[in-house]
């Protein structure tokens, strides 16, 4: 129990911003800007300041009370700790030490674009490790693991910092079962938090909640961006990483266009990955247990990483100030990868970790060469969710024109769309597009089974009520939620595809119109969200818990419809099969 | 020792007992042999460790709800809560921390479908005095505050707090410089007056010449603005619950309070101005305004018209809209009516 705590007695920092000199701004964030200071009354000790702007905050100020407590109870030498929190004016002041290497992000982007090597990997993850272990054995959940929040000192020592989302499973107040009894034992969060890239498939859409576990998948994706250089997706915006990587077919761009020769990792390296990336939360390895793998036998120590990551490093406000510059070229080119390929997405339903490769790879259904790959670890993402690229297509118009891939799928769905006009249902054309995935790879592919086109979907009381909301609204065309193995189609006006059964011709229950009706509100509403949650990432942070809730509800409803979809896609298919 | 009882495996009734005998121990000052100590103190920390995982579960098992009761049953039949509370500056931070959640989680278990914890706290209620002074060490503030938050949750702590003097501290606890502590403060204070509702009322009827004179002058006028923010929001939240509707309407009467809360709209911080609003709609709204409030929204009903015209919150809010529309039709139609 010893060894990993810091008993050391707490100096007790002064409480006012007069006794700290700023030296330089080394960060910024959405409502937070970090200084490097000195400290005068303490031999001008070197610290950091994260100086938080209180007024964007919620005005119980949870999340920041729930973070600075956090600092200052925690004590291992790989978390950074508060030394003292205090408020200046509309700005909370948070003094940590001074780590002077800055994050391995920003090491890696000055120094190490590609990656660092491998025994420099080994070295920041052993102690992120530690880090993590002496967490989870706390019951707290860091919730944000990743290479920015990693932060290395002069003399190579390591510490995981921003605990800005994490959370202990003991705090009835941010496990939100803040029931009085001494129910939902189970020690589970629901609500999404984290940075997209790094985020297990059970955070962003899971039924059943995520542990300890979700931390183990960040901390592997982590190590790939630590060899990479930078997380798997990350040529996607990370609204779009998080809502949308399951839909598009993405390529490791980044990784395949490196002209380098490909970096070598050891076996222990690629296997220790892998087993944190299990998309089996269950079988994803404890931070204790990693500990003992193989590849952390015989890790360097800090002078290592002294000696071969931070040796000619610019000084951290040296490549702040760099970074901020080249930040402001890049602006705006946010959308670009969307033009390269516009048409061929494909449902992906989950991810294989590629050990050879190092990668994450997409796994297709039904595609008979890759889930049957083996050695190759199934991903599969549970509700077989499909989130629409709404956003983007709101934004830029029918970007992936889907003109061609509409080919040949009018004739099936006309007979369709008379059987939902004389029904109760009517949507307008705009959301089509937004329904689309499901590519042209699968067309012809008889035997798909329609494929739920939503994510977020409201609950049943809302779909009734709904449709008369709607009925204002354009009239005509029938709302696309579900889609088959073919394709919506995107132009204004024109039909979506609502089922897959070829052929046409079939009696559709009332009650699937209605689910139909369901779905298509829900896109409204989820439409809403995705903005709103792309305006969270762009900024304004007030907002967040809000928009979590909003956004674990949408999930939970998602199933509740899954499921009757389920049912009737069982009662469509044998007509279908014919 | 050690070995006799992991031979046989020590039921949580036993645990209980073990550590409330470790905790007279600890209780009774620096043993001279010092070794022997460290080794108890060791011990200690195991046993509370041990009850944590009996009550939270761990990775492996789920918590037995027998376990838990025979546990609670045990803690609570003697003084064991109140060793645990006086000896916890002694432990080391981590096993402060798991006492921290030993104690949360017995204020929940219920043994015979009965919260025994409260009974007990009711008949100890000089412990909430211990937790409550604990604000005031910087060391312990953070785990005496996690555990009063806990204790106040039983609505008779919590009016045994209330009507305490202590009551009158958490005005300067929550301005104390140190964030997390002030922050703790505020949090257990926000919960004192927003859980209880019926004791809420009755402790506001009865205390309100006190209470708001402190609460005006201390935090809505404080120079801190951390303060102000967050007791225009507190103040906003208390005054529109409806078991709370005597006291609005003889807050909304009074012309010293509305000066406060249009001083507060005047702030440079949008939130402050958005809450300082949701209080003063109340005045504007009220229809049997006293003469005097009348005549101080007729002297400035030009400002206060200019203000609102472009007052509007960051993300759109229709209520917000509608109250505003409202606020701006009541003093628009306002006639003095004094003078007489």
């Amino acid at each position: 129990m010893a060894p990993d705590q810091e008993e050391d007695p707490k100096p007790q920092f002064p409480l006012d911003s007069h006794s700290y000199r700023i030296l330089d701004e080394i960060g910024a964030g959405v409502s937070a800007t970090v200084y490097k200071a000195e400290c005068v009354p303490m031999n001008s000790t070197l610290v950091a300041i994260k100086a938080i702007d209180l007024d964007r905050l919620r005005p119980d100020f949870d999340s920041v009370r729930r973070e600075t407590k956090t600092m200052s109870l925690l004590s291992h030498p790989n978390v950074l700790r508060a030394l003292c929190s205090f408020t200046v004016d509309r700005r909370l002041w948070v003094v940590t030490p001074f780590m002077s290497a800055g994050s391995l992000q920003s090491i890696m982007s000055a120094a190490f674009p590609d990656g660092l090597p491998e025994q420099c990997i080994a070295v920041v993850l052993k102690e992120t490790l530690n880090a993590l272990a002496y967490l989870h054995k706390q019951g707290h959940l860091h919730r944000d693991i990743k290479a920015g929040n990693i932060l290395v000192d002069s003399n190579g020592s390591v510490k995981l910092a921003d605990f800005g989302v994490s959370a202990s499973i003991y705090d009835s107040s941010s496990v939100g079962a803040s029931s009085w009894s001494v129910s939902s034992p189970r020690l589970m969060f629901t609500d999404m938090a984290g940075t997209p890239y790094w985020m297990a498939p059970e955070v962003i859409h899971s039924h059943t909640g995520y542990s300890f576990k979700a931390d183990i998948w960040s901390f592997g994706i982590t190590a790939l961006e630590l060899a990479h250089g930078r997380p798997p997706l990350s040529h996607l915006p990370p609204s779009k990483s998080l809502l949308m990587k399951i839909t598009k077919r993405f390529r490791f761009s980044d990784y395949e266009k490196s002209k380098k020769p490909k970096k070598k990792f050891s076996k222990s390296f690629k296997d220790m990955v892998g087993l944190c990336l299990d998309q089996d939360p269950s079988k994803r390895p404890t931070a204790e247990k990693l500990l003992k793998h193989s590849f952390f036998k015989n890790t360097r120590g800090s002078e290592f990483l002294m000696r071969n990551l931070l040796q000619g490093l610019p000084s951290v406000e040296d490549r702040y100030k760099a970074s901020k510059i080249a930040n402001k070229n890049i602006v705006g080119d946010d959308d670009e990868d969307d033009h390269g390929e516009p048409t061929k997405t494909r449902r992906i339903s989950g991810w294989n970790f590629n050990e050879d490769g190092f990668e994450l790879d997409p796994v297709f259904p039904h595609d008979p060469k890759l889930s049957d790959s083996v050695g190759a670890k199934r991903v599969c993402f549970g509700g077989e969710t499909i989130i629409p690229n709404l956003q983007l297509n709101k934004k830029s118009g029918s970007i992936e024109s889907s003109e061609e891939a509409g080919h040949g799928r009018d004739a099936t769905v006309a007979p369709v769309t008379e059987k939902m006009e004389s029904g109760e249902t009517d949507v307008s054309g705009e959301l089509n597009p937004a329904v689309k995935e499901a590519g042209k790879e699968q067309c012809g592919n008889r035997k798909e089974f329609p494929v739920v086109a939503t994510a977020m979907v409201k609950e049943a009381g809302q779909v009734e009520g709904g449709s008369d909301r709607n009925s204002r609204e354009d009239p005509a065309i029938p709302g696309p939620a579900v889609v088959d193995g073919g394709e919506t189609v995107a132009g204004q006006g024109r039909v979506g595809g609502p089922v897959a059964v070829a052929g046409g011709n079939i009696t559709y229950p009332e009650g699937f119109l209605r689910g139909l009706v369901g779905l298509r509100n829900s896109l409204y509403e989820q439409e809403d969200n995705v903005s709103n949650l792309i305006a969270m990432f762009g900024g304004g942070l007030s907002r967040e818990a809000q928009l979590r809730k909003e956004l674990e509800e949408q999930r939970i409803n998602n199933l509740r419809l899954e499921m009757e979809l389920e049912v009737y896609r069982l009662l469509l298919s044998p007509s279908s099969g014919r | 020792m050690k070995g006799l009882f992991k031979s046989k495996p020590r039921t949580p009734v036993d645990i209980v007992r073990q550590t409330r005998d470790l905790l007279i121990f600890a209780d009774q000052g620096p043993d001279p042999r010092e070794s022997k100590r460290e080794e108890k103190m060791a011990e200690l920390s195991r046993n509370i460790r041990e009850l944590k995982s009996i009550l939270y579960g761990n990775s492996e098992s789920e918590p037995v709800a027998e376990a838990c009761a025979q546990l609670t049953q045990e803690f609570f039949r003697e003084n064991t809560l109140r060793l645990l509370i006086i000896c916890l500056p002694k432990l080391n931070l981590e096993t402060r921390k798991d006492a921290t959640q030993v104690v949360a989680n017995l204020q929940r278990q219920q043994v015979h479908s009965r919260l025994i914890a409260s009974d007990y706290l009711e008949a100890n209620t000089d412990l909430m005095d211990i937790l409550i002074l604990g604000y005031e060490n910087t060391d312990m503030a953070l785990h005496y505050g996690a555990m009063l938050r806990e204790c106040i949750r039983h609505q008779t702590v919590a009016r045994y707090v209330l009507e305490s003097q202590h009551m009158r501290k958490f005005f300067d606890y929550i301005q104390l410089p140190n964030f997390d502590i002030a922050a703790d403060a505020a949090a257990t204070f926000k919960e004192l007056l927003t859980r209880h509702k019926a004791t809420v009322a009755e402790f506001l009827s009865k205390n309100y010449d006190w209470f708001f004179a402190e609460y005006n002058s201390k935090l809505l006028e404080s120079t801190n603005y951390i303060t102000r923010r967050q007791a225009v929001k507190l103040l906003g939240d208390i005054l529109l619950d409806r078991s709370n509707s005597a006291v609005m309407t003889r807050y909304v009467s009074s012309r010293d309070n509305l000066r406060i809360l249009m001083n507060l709209l005047r702030e440079s911080s949008k939130s402050i101005q958005i809450e300082a609003f949701h209080v003063f709609k109340l005045f504007a709204a009220n229809q049997n305004k006293p003469p005097d409030i009348v005549s101080i929204l007729v002297a400035n009903r030009s400002k206060l018209l200019r203000l609102f015209a472009d007052f509007k919150t960051d993300k759109e809010d229709e209520q917000f809209e509608a109250d505003k529309a409202q606020v701006v039709r009541e003093i628009a139609a306002l006639e003095p009516k004094d003078s007489a």
